[in-house]
């Protein structure tokens, strides 16, 4: 039997909220990603079109909304891998260091706005470990809601990350 | 407006605009940046080669799907909305690598009066599917309009 990837300490984050965190999201924040991503889209740039559309003004697109509530990450904290542990939980994996993105599955409610205070509230949903085409991998998966200052539900998601032995 | 997708105009089957990119690593590098993303595996090719085990930097699962939600989001229009997106990463993608994003409808419904369209949806390279994935999005009724 070999030794499971799923250390102990990580095994008992399963169910429990990993992460809170909360921003502003905000406009040229946004734009700047849209622009990296080339989406020209008038929504998330032209205040008139937007309000033509029946928003009240641009609107934050929404697969941008996940970055609104990124904190600040000391350079000495970051991971060998240069990643921050800020988005996940700190949840480590020694024996699987090599991490990436596994997946995002989001249902959207309402738009956010320029200047909305979104918090964020994530908890472990499970981890485990799977055999895929290029060996062992752990899978993690985060579930997370975004709530603006109103305290409406503007977005659940679930997200994943996969990790890999060294 | 002119152009608006509406509800009427998709059945199961209809496939979206197709989007085609070749991601650059200029652009990785401003995604990075917008997205406060410090991960070495995609600027870094030492580690990306030497310590990671790959041959070259690797385009993040994020664009891949944020690239995707553009092409859903240019083909729904101002007045239609994405209610739901979800994607796997399934294989990795290099900069210059000719990436396609696209999709394809199977099923529509009207419920408490939203007309929503279930798609389909995908990033590929060649043949291979990078990242597959399910969206919904909400679309205008022609008769509403």
């Amino acid at each position: 039997m070999t030794e499971s990837l799923i250390d102990a300490e990580s095994a008992a984050r399963v169910g429990t909220v990993v992460a809170t965190a909360s921003g502003e999201v905000n406009r040229r924040d946004w734009q700047r990603w849209a622009a990296a991503v080339g989406d020209h889209n008038p929504l998330w740039f032209d205040g008139e079109y937007a309000r033509a559309h029946g928003y009240r003004d641009t609107i934050c697109p929404p697969l941008f909304l996940q970055y609104a509530v990124l904190g600040v990450s000391e350079l000495g904290d970051l991971r060998p891998d240069g990643s921050s542990g800020a988005v996940t939980g700190s949840l480590a994996f020694p024996r699987a260091p090599r991490r990436m993105a596994g997946g995002e599955s989001t249902t959207f409610h309402l738009p956010a706005y320029h200047r909305d205070q979104i918090e964020m509230v994530r908890t472990v949903e499970s981890i485990v470990e799977k055999e895929g085409r290029s060996g062992r991998f752990v899978l993690v998966t985060w579930r997370g809601e975004y709530r603006n200052q109103d305290r409406e539900l503007l977005a659940e998601a679930s997200m994943s990350m996969i990790a890999r032995p060294a | 407006m002119t152009g608006q997708l509406c509800y009427e105009d998709v059945e199961t089957g209809t496939a979206i605009t197709p989007l085609t990119v070749s991601v650059s690593e200029t652009q990785m590098f401003f995604f990075s940046a917008a997205t406060y993303n410090g991960h070495r595996i995609h600027y870094d090719k030492d580690f990306a080669r030497n310590v990671e085990g790959y041959d070259n930097v690797l385009v993040h699962g994020p664009l891949q799907a944020a690239l995707l939600s553009r092409a859903l989001t240019d083909w729904i229009g101002g007045d239609g909305r994405l209610v739901a997106f979800s994607v796997q990463n399934r294989a990795i993608a290099h900069p210059g690598q000719e990436l396609t994003f696209g999709g394809v409808v199977t099923g529509k419904r009207i419920t408490d009066g939203v007309a929503q369209v279930d798609l389909d949806i995908f990033c590929r390279r060649g043949d291979d599917v990078l990242m597959p994935g399910t969206a919904t999005v909400a679309l205008p009724l022609r008769g509403a309009r």
